[in-house]
This record gives structure tokens, sequence and C-alpha cells, in this order.
């Protein structure tokens, strides 16, 4: 919803339309591109977001790099050492002349648990595989669904019902239940076949979105002269329909990778999802819950990890969807 | 529409015979159900094996076994679990459980999150807009699990604590009363000045209030007395009242406050039963309440306001019964608190295990163990509602009939009331159904963190165990009910939106 | 209650069989009415706009919608607004009911019956709405709630006015489909708007703008959605209520065709301002303003004076936000000198009764066809 909207019924000009330079009006011409950029860079939150989001994968990444590249932190996730002070966190960000500690990061700045492993390092690598995992999710969910809804919606009859009931079949499963039990089965065969799995499980609310923009749209004019020049339908899918579906599907996609953040971490506490030796942000909560009371940091940085990851992305999907409709597009079958 | 409703169902039940295949596969595949009995020393292990084998029907094909399952499900019976038990007892437990659970906190997730949904879109872009859906966000991002062992550290452990000794601390009183200023500041409509007069007079209310109730230690006593339940009656009449007709008109007004007078005075000559009722007792009240209000609406709208007069009156009758039910339970708080040990928000299981007492004490012991519970569920789901009803209220608010209605010159109220939300709520009560399988999801998480044998228990045993038969039982009910809801929510809409009804 | 009481004229309700077909096809009830045959305006004003504009701020900047609009409306008159879209026209009668939008600035004044329109509280311009100044809008799909019946909604605009029963309320329902000619209005009052043709909804717009008894009823491109088969039908129902219900008609279009045989008056707006106002048939023959020959010559035209060939305006309207100086129509005028970019010309008087906005009229008048003024595209050549 902006401002637009409100007084397009009443007082906006008429569109502007290119070539008017020439003729000495003065319009400012704007491409479609253009104004999707602007109307996503005047949402403060998606910009927040995104500064947010860029910055903790930054942190996660660049800290202790990235499988054989080393990162600028000295500690890893699995050695263990002695416990200093109790293993509290030695970051601080209070300056000095505030009464605080300075800003520093320390030895251990997130702490250490009870074995004495780097709880930076550790909650760096959780969020590693949390982010690998969500954006991983996020991508089969949104082809898999994609294609389930283009096709449906474009064949319609037989092959929609088909398509549907199955979505239907994937519906009726609780996601927690269907996802624990497929994460059970291929637990053990790594963090990457689990993330597939999960992006299996998540992708029927996209299906259904966007089935329902492709039936509205096939009965557009564009699509019917297609047709109607003979154009396969593969090609009418994928050149016509498709890119004018973009928005809802970038802006589903978004939001997938927020949701398979909650989720995995959810499946995770659940011992369903990530199993060591791999650990990801979820699996470290569920390591140190117990400690709530007397190492309560084990339990906070990787909380506000999986926070900061969803929210932003969340914020970011938000921004998308005002940039590519400014109606809003909600779910519905 | 018969046609339509039974090809539905038709329809329904196949999608959910189909997922019953589905999940009884993935199931028998998760684990090794013998695992335990190969760990047993040589004698043990051949007869445990054997036993096991032979109990869960290892040897026959798992297709086998799945006609076996569903053959026992259309009789109502939901097989043995591993070691011998029926499932079925523990699903009865399981499920009451849970429902508790998830019927509290869904009901006041929709009720509450609709409402902030509806006020955030018709103030879109104030101060109160703008923090209602940044707050939305970050419950939307919030990892429930999380949630839900800070809520158990902080609020039940340091509530308890603080109650011992129910003083409230300068700097508690000053911030809540700053947000109540500030929310009904937001809330009012008005131009600058009426605002910051609101926000004053909240503000230093609610100040007097807390000192008062923190100096007379009104939390471990806690009660209404019938000169509150009275004025809050009298509140109840106006706001509903203005909320159905506005108070510009006598009828509906009279019926609303006799509605109201009718409970402050049926609260006295009731006291007796009130003791120590039964909850069908009290379902009866209800009942009888709102025919009661219903009929002093129709005698005193007559012709003309009948329409508004009636549902103002039974609203506040409902609203004064309210009042009168928690204060009952305020007034038992202290004796039950005493006999748990002065911890009554507790953070473990859904009942404190053999506690008797009156209905009010065993209501605010079901209340003390489902807080923290319902409230982290509702703080998750919360959001989802309140995001939708604000878009889907904003974008019916644009529509043309909107400003048609404006045209005909109905006043802002009943363009509100009869137009956008009408038209805007249609659509959430699909999302509601279709919102079921993640509040199932949410619930068995949230059982986990508060230690509920519930649903979940099931579940997780299952998995344990390499078990279908209690995997099986979880899925019947919580898929049962995800496809029931769908079903439910593509009829009612078809009854909603007369669009449909008749394609 | 008299307010209420069915008008004089009211039709029998039309034998029309017992159709099953929920979507039945437009029915031509009455014999034609022109605007000869309409009971005359009289000399009472009773809607008079002066110096009205209003403006938007948006991200992009000020857009000035309207720039200064005055009109005088009398009893029983028809007045055409006309103008491309983004013209104001719409604006302008949003004004006069007070729905604009909230960050509208409104300046000027609207005086219905002597009472400034825009110095009301909003209760009072609420009391005006829809019972002494009705509208009637251009989309009649999306004018009607879809899930409310139509009944429902009609009987709503009397409820919202007067205080009497619903039955009675309903009753004056179905009293006015009777009158804008809807068949069998009884069962129909139950039935919701999809089950309404295009032409039949905008049928039940124009009873829910009757139903009150207006004085004014403001009809916003009221055929510009529906067929053209049907438009003829509708705009003479409307004549056909004006007088049922004795009230003035704002007629709103961008339809010069529309407006030949409905208006007393025609005023042509672009960019927000009248650039031409007088006796519709003087607009018609004897434009004085540019614009206006370029609407005229852009309707097709089945008499072949003018070769037959569509002499369209080229360009598209200025910006609201960045207006070009001077004349705001000179960049697409064929008449166009440097003084019509330097100086925004006044509506002055250029004949009986007949204003127009252009340095140039003179020009206009000596020419025999002022269309001619404007070229055949090259590809029709």
């Amino acid at each position: 919803m902006t401002s637009q909207t409100q007084t397009a019924e009443a007082g906006t000009p008429p569109p502007p339309q290119a070539g008017d330079a020439a003729q000495g009006l003065n319009i400012v011409a704007r491409s479609q591109g253009q104004l999707i950029r602007r109307r996503f860079f005047r949402h403060r939150g998606a910009l927040v977001g995104m500064v947010l989001f860029f910055l903790v994968v930054l942190l996660a990444v660049s800290s202790i790099g990235w499988g054989p590249i080393p990162g600028w932190w000295d500690k890893d996730a699995t050695t263990t050492g002695t416990v200093t002070n109790g293993g509290d966190p030695t970051l601080s960000v209070v300056p000095g002349f505030l009464g605080g500690g300075g800003v520093h990061l320390g030895e251990h700045p997130f702490g250490q648990d009870n074995t004495g492993r780097d709880y930076f390092a550790l909650t760096m690598r959780g969020t590693q595989t949390s982010l690998l995992i969500a954006i991983i999710v996020g991508l089969v969910s949104t082809l898999v669904g994609t294609v389930v809804g283009a096709v449906a919606g474009y064949f319609r009859g037989r092959t929609e019902s088909v398509l549907m009931r199955i979505t239907d079949v994937v519906i009726a499963v609780p996601t927690l239940l269907l996802a624990g039990l497929i994460g059970v089965i291929v637990a053990g065969h790594g963090i990457l076949l689990f993330a597939l799995f999960l992006g299996l499980c998540l992708w029927t609310q996209i299906a259904r979105l966007v089935r329902g923009e492709v039936l509205s749209l096939r009965e557009k004019e564009f699509v019917e002269a297609a047709r109607s020049v003979g154009t396969p339908a593969r090609r009418i899918i994928f050149k016509h329909i498709l890119p004018n579906t973009m928005g809802i599907i970038i802006v589903s996609a978004t939001l997938a990778i927020a949701s398979a953040v909650l989720t995995e971490s959810a499946l995770s506490f659940l011992s369903l999802g990530v199993q060591p030796p791999d650990t990801s942000l979820g699996r470290l909560i569920t390591d140190y819950r117990t400690a709530l009371s007397v190492r309560p940091w084990l339990f906070y940085w990787p909380g506000l990890f999986i926070v900061a990851i969803a929210l932003s992305v969340n914020f970011i999907g938000d921004g998308l969807r005002d940039a590519f409709d400014p109606r809003q597009t909600r779910v519905r079958d | 529409m018969l046609v339509f409703i039974a090809r539905r169902l038709f329809v329904s039940v196949w999608v959910f015979l189909v997922a019953t295949v589905v999940v009884f596969f993935l199931a028998t595949n998760i684990r090794d159900p013998l695992a335990d009995a190969r760990q047993l020393p040589d004698q043990a292990r051949a007869s445990k094996i054997a036993e096991i084998t032979e109990r869960m029907h290892l040897d026959d094909p798992a297709l086998v076994r799945y006609f076996r399952w569903l053959g026992d499900l259309l009789t109502g019976n939901f097989g043995k679990d591993r070691e011998g038990q029926k499932v079925n007892a523990a699903l009865d437990h399981a499920l009451s459980a849970t429902l508790q659970l998830i019927i509290g906190a869904t009901v006041i997730a929709i009720v509450v999150g609709i409402t902030i949904g509806v006020i955030s879109a018709l103030r879109q872009y104030t101060a109160l807009d703008q923090s209602v859906t940044f707050v939305a966000f970050v419950c939307f991002s919030l990892p429930l699990f999380w949630v839900g062992t800070l809520l158990k550290q902080f609020l039940a452990l340091d509530f308890n604590d603080w109650l011992a000794d129910p003083e409230i601390s300068p700097l508690f009183i000053g911030g809540i009363s700053l947000i109540t200023g500030l929310g009904c500041g937001a809330l009012v409509v008005g131009d600058r000045r009426t605002r910051w007069a609101v926000f004053g007079i909240t503000t230093v209310a609610m100040v007097a209030l807390l000192i008062a109730l923190s100096a007379s230690e009104w939390f471990a006593d806690p009660g209404l007395g019938p000169i509150v339940i009275a004025l809050t009656a009298v509140g109840g009449a106006l706001g509903f009242t203005a909320l159905v007709s506005g108070l510009e008109w006598k009828p509906p007004l009279q019926a609303a406050l006799i509605a109201a007078a009718l409970g402050v005075v049926a609260s006295l000559a009731l006291d007796p039963v009130l003791d120590d009722p039964q909850l069908i007792t009290l379902l009866g009240l209800a009942v009888l309440t709102a025919l009661i209000c219903g009929a002093v609406g129709w005698f005193l709208g007559g012709e003309l306001y009948r329409r508004s007069a009636i549902p103002a009156a039974v609203f506040t009758g409902l609203f004064t019964g309210a009042v009168i039910f928690t204060d009952r339970m305020f007034q038992s708080f202290a004796d039950y608190s005493d006999s748990v040990g002065g911890r009554p928000i507790s953070t473990i299981g859904a009942e404190t295990p053999n506690y008797e007492g009156t209905f009010w004490e065993t209501g605010l012991d079901s209340f003390g163990h489902l807080a923290l519970p319902t409230l982290a569920l509702v703080l998750i789901s919360l959001a989802t509602y309140t995001r939708y009803t604000r878009a889907s209220m904003l974008e019916v608010m644009n529509q043309d009939f909107v400003r048609t209605a404006r045209a005909k010159g109905l006043g802002e109220r009943a363009v509100i009331t009869r137009h956008v939300l009408r038209n805007g709520l249609i659509p959430i009560t699909t999302l509601v159904a279709y919102d079921i399988g993640t509040i199932i999801g949410g619930a068995v998480v949230t059982e986990q963190v508060f230690g509920w044998s519930a649903m979940g228990s099931l579940l997780f045993k299952g998995i344990e165990e390499g078990d279908p038969m209690p995997i099986m039982a979880f899925f019947v009910v919580s898929g049962g009910a995800i496809v029931v809801f769908n079903t439910i929510a593509d009829l009612a809409y078809a009854f909603l939106d007369p669009r449909i009804r008749l394609s | 209650m008299t307010s209420l009481t069915p008008p004089a004229n009211t039709p029998t309700a039309p034998d029309v069989p017992t159709d099953a077909s929920i979507i039945e096809a437009e029915e031509e009830v009455h014999a034609g009415r022109t605007l000869a045959d309409s009971q005359p305006p009289s000399d009472e004003e009773i809607l008079v706009v002066e110096d009205l504009t209003v403006e938007f701020p948006t991200d992009d900047g000020l857009v000035k919608a309207v720039r200064g609009v005055d009109y005088t409306l009398h009893a029983r008159e028809v007045l055409g607004i006309v103008g491309e879209s983004g013209s104001g026209k719409s604006v302008s009668s949003m004004a006069v009911m007070g729905l604009l939008p909230k960050n509208a600035r409104v300046r000027g004044s609207i005086r219905y019956r002597g009472r400034d329109l825009l110095k009301l509280r909003p209760k009072e311009q609420r009391a005006l709405r829809g019972r002494n100044i009705a509208m009637i809008f251009q989309d009649p799909m999306t004018s009607l709630n879809p899930v409310r019946s139509v009944g429902d909604q009609l009987s709503e605009a009397v409820l919202a006015h007067h205080l009497v029963p619903r039955k009675q309320a309903m009753a004056r329902a179905k009293e006015m489909l009777d009158l804008v000619g809807i068949p069998q209005a009884e069962r129909r009052l139950r039935a919701y708007p999809h089950e309404f043709s295009g032409g039949m909804r905008q049928r039940v717009m124009i009873a829910m703008a009757i139903i009150n008894d207006p004085d004014v009823i403001i009809a916003d491109e009221p055929t510009t959605a529906l067929d053209v088969t049907v438009q003829a039908q509708i705009l003479e129902k409307l004549l056909e209520v004006k007088d049922a219900v004795n009230a003035a008609i704002v007629l709103i279009t961008h339809d010069l065709g529309v407006i030949a045989g409905m208006a007393h008056r025609t005023l042509v707006m672009y960019a927000g301002k009248p650039v031409e106002v007088g006796e519709t048939d003087q607009v018609f023959y004897t434009p004085r303003m540019p614009y206006t020959a370029g609407l005229l010559g852009s309707i097709p035209s089945l008499e072949g004076e003018r070769d037959g060939r569509l002499r369209p305006i080229a360009g598209t309207p200025p910006s609201l936000i960045n207006l070009p100086s001077g004349c705001p129509f000179s960049p697409r005028c064929p008449l166009a000198t440097d003084v019509c970019r330097e100086r925004e010309p006044e509506l002055a008087e250029k004949g009986d009764d007949h204003l127009a906005a252009c340095h140039h009229s003179d020009r206009l008048a000596e020419a025999e066809d002022a269309t001619a003024f404007f070229r055949v595209p090259e590809e029709e050549r």
C-alpha cells in the first residue's frame, strides 16, 4: 500500500509515456524495473533488513572461513580447551568513557561452552549451516512450487487436478511430521540432502500462489495472441507467463527462506533435523538449553542470530512485495 | 450447492487416504524398531526380537501392515505400540491436553490478531500502525522454542518470585503507565490536543491505579468487588453500543445498560450457585444471559432499533458475565497460590498432579499451566493474523464499493462494519483454516519446551522406537484436522462469498 | 417522510415473462426520451462552484489536479463536463461530494443552496451526501458490494438518512428498481450484484442515487464501462429519472458524443481548468478553444462533412506537477504562438454566454471547419 494507490482513484496524473520529452513536455519516463527498484529502496525496513542480512552473511563467512578457505578468526568450533572465567563472553561494546569495558572482542567474544570450545566459532558455524540450508530450501521449494503451479494453472483439466491433488496430499501432512520423518530417514547423509528434502516438503504454498496467478494470466490477451499464432505451450509458459509472475515468485522465495530458517531450527531443536557432527543454530539451542540458568549466553547467541536472519529476510521480502505489487498479494487458492 | 459439497467431501476423503499411505510408508522406514532389542544379552535377545516382530507383524510386507492398520482404524482402533500398549488410551490423554492448548491459543490469536490488524489498517501510516507492523515482523521471525524457554525463565520464575512480595517498582509503574498512555493516545481519534490530553489522563490514571494496587498488595489476593464490576459492566455497555450503533440513539444504549445492570444484580443473587459451580451450569447461565439480553434488546429496540439493540444488549450481557467470572477466579487466587507453594505460574506439564479443589481453583490450576505455552503460541501466530487482516482490510478499503457506501451518506462506522469488515474478513476465514497445520506444528514444539505429555510425545515416542502406530495416531488426528479445516474453509468461502456460491 | 413518497410518474412494472435465466438481456422498456422532452432548467442556482482548487502532495511533488473551476448549476439543468482523463473533471466532482482522499488540499467554495460545503462539519456533510447530492460512478461492476444483496445496499441508502423501519426502506428500494426499469424488482432485491449484467447494475446505481430524492445527481462517466448498445438506454434512463425526482445533473464524460443530446450547457476542462463554457450547441458548432475543436475532430463522424477522417490531437495531456509555462495546451496546439507559450489565457467572454480561454479564439471563429487545424495522421492519408 503506497500513497499512490490512495489517490489513484481521484487524483494521479496520467501515466508518463516515453517520447513525450521530444514534444517539449516535462515528463520523466520510467521503466518498470526502475519503478520497482525505486519502491524497494524507499522501503526503510527492507533497506535495514538488507544491510543486516549482508552483515550476518559477511560475519559468518569471513570469520571462520568457508571450507578450506581460512577466515580472520583464529579459533575453530571443535577444539576444546580450558574454561577461563566460567566461560563468560568477553565481548564488550560499551566504550570506556561511558563506564564500560571499552570496545573489544576479547579472547572469547561469545564465551565458551563447558568443554572450553569457543562459542563464537560455534555460532558462526551454526549460522553458516542454517543459512546454507535456508537458501537451498528456498531455491528448491520455489522451483518445485513454480513448476507445479505453472503447469497446473496452464494446462488445467486432468493435469491440473492430478497436480493439485498431490499438493493437497502434501498439505494434509503437517510440515513438522513430514519434514521430521524425512529428516530422520536422511539423518547421517549430510546437511545438503537434508536441505534438499526439506525443500521438497515446503513448496505447496508457492504452488497454489503461482497457479492462481497463472490461471488469471492465461486468460489475458497477450497469451491468447501467442496461442493463436501456434506458439508451443512450453514457450508460452516460460516466455510469456512466468516472466509476468516473477514478482510473486521472488517475493515467495524470499519469504520461503525466512520460514526455512525457522523450520530448520525447530526441527533441529526437536532433534529431527541437523545431526552431529554438523551443527546449526537450532541444534546449538537444543544442545545448550539446560545451560540457560548457568551459562545463559550459550542460549542467547544462536537465538539472536536466528531472529536476525529471519527478521532481515522478512523485511526484504516485505520490501520486495511492496515494490512488485503495491496492492499486496495474499495467499488464496 | 449440494453437489459441490459432496464432490468436495469425496476429494477430501481420497486426499486423506493417500496421505495416510505416504505417512505410513515413511513411518515404517525411519528407524529399526528392533535396534534396542539387538543390544540385549544373548538369551533375552532372541525372544525379545521374536516378541516385537510378532507384535508389530514385522514379517509381513508393509502393504499388508498398512491395510491391517486401516482396517483397525475404521473400527476406531489405533492399534498397539511396540510395548503392546493400546495407542487409543495414550491418544485420549494426549489429545485433550493438546486441544486445551490449541483451542485457547488459536481463539486468542484470532481475536486479538484480527482486532489489531483492523485497528492498524484504520490508522494506516500512523505511529501506531508502524509499531504494530514492526512488532508483528519481530514476532513473525521469532523461533517458538527460543521464546518459550525465555518466557519460562523470566515470566514464570521471576513472576512467581515477585508474587511473594508483590510490590511494583517505580520504574515498572512508570514504564507500564507510559506504554498504556501512548497506546490510548494513538488509538483515539482527534487532533493533536485531544491525543495529548488522552495520553496524559490515561498515564496519570494508570500510575495512580498501579500505586494503589501495589500498596494494597492486591496482586497477592486480587479481586474486583461489586463496585468495580458494576463500573466495568457500564463501561462495556457504552463501548459495545458505540461499536454497534453509536451512542446517539437511545434504545440500543438503554438495552445495553439494562443488560449490564441485570448482570450485576444476577451476580449478587447467584452468589451461592457461583461458589463452586459445574462447567455445565456456567454454560447454561451464559446461554440464559444471551437469551434474556436478546429479549431486552428486542423489546426496547422496537421496530426501528432492533437490529442494533439486540447485539448491543447480548454483547454487554456476556461481557458482564465474563467480568464476574474473572472476579471469581481472582477471589480464589490467594487460596490456590498457597496450595501450590506460592508458585501459581507453572512451567512444566498440563496440570498439577493429583490437584483437587473447587471449580475456580482447578480452573486457576489449568490457567497457571496454560498461561505460558498459550502465550508463546499466541505470540507466534498473532503476527500472521495481524498482517493478513491489515492487508485484506486495506485492499477492501481502496475498492470502489466503499466509495459508493460513503457517497450514500453512510457514517464512517457503518462503512467500516458493513462494507469493509464484512468483505475483508472473508479471506481471513480461509487463512485461519489453512493455518491449522502451522498451529499443530507450533503446539508440538511448545509441548516439548514446557514438558507436556501430549500429541507431540506420541510422535516422538514413535520416531524414537521406529514404531508407526503412535505416529499414525498423531497423523490421523493432525492430518485429519488439516483436511477437515481446509474443506470447511472452502465451503465457508463459498457460503460467505455469493460469487462463488453460484459457480 | 414526504421525501419518500413515490414520484408521480412511476411507470407500472412492465410485463416480463418469468425467466429462469439469471442474467437477462437488456430490455428496452421505455420509448426514447430526449433532452427536449425533459423539464427545462429554472433560474434557481442550486450548486455554485467558485475558484475551486484541489492539490495532492505526492512523493514526486504537488499534483495540481484542479486549478480554479467555476460553474453554476441551475435546478433541473444538465451540465456536461468534458475532458481527457487527468483533466480534473472527476476530482472536482469528488470535491463536491466531499469524498476526496484525506491528503487532498481543497480551496475555494462549493455552495449548495447557499451553504458552503467546504465549511461544513463532517457530520453535516455526510447528511447532505446521498440525500441532497447523489453520485453515480463509472464502473457498475466494482461500485456495488459483491457480498451483499442489491436490496440490502439500496435500503441502506434510505436508512442512512431516514428513521424508518427496514421493511419500508425495502419497499422504497423496490419502487426505485421499478422506476429504473428492472423487471421483477421484488425478486431482484434479494439478488447479488454479480447476477446482474453491466447495464442492469448501472440501473441499480441510478436507483441508489435517486432513492432519497436528491436535488443534484453527479454522474461520473456513467456509460464509459458499458456496451455501446446499452449506453443510450442508460442515458435516456438518466433523463427520465431526472424528471421523476426533479434533480439537476452534472454529467462528467470524456466523450463529446455522450454530451450531445444530453446536456443543456457544457464545460470543457483541460489540465485542471475550464477552457470553454457555453450552451452545448455553441460549444459544438462554434468552438472557441482549439482543444474543444480537437476533441470534436476526434469523434468519428458518419455525416462525411469532414471527409470522414479522424483528426486526433497529437501528444498527451501535460504533467500536473510540472505544467508547461503559458497555456497548458500550447505544446499540442496547432495554433500556438509565442504568446501562448508565455501567458496562460483567462476564461473570457467570446459570445453570448460563451466563454473560452484562448488567445486565438478569433482564428477559430474565422475558420470554416475548426477541426481542420488538426492534421490527419500520416498513415491515413
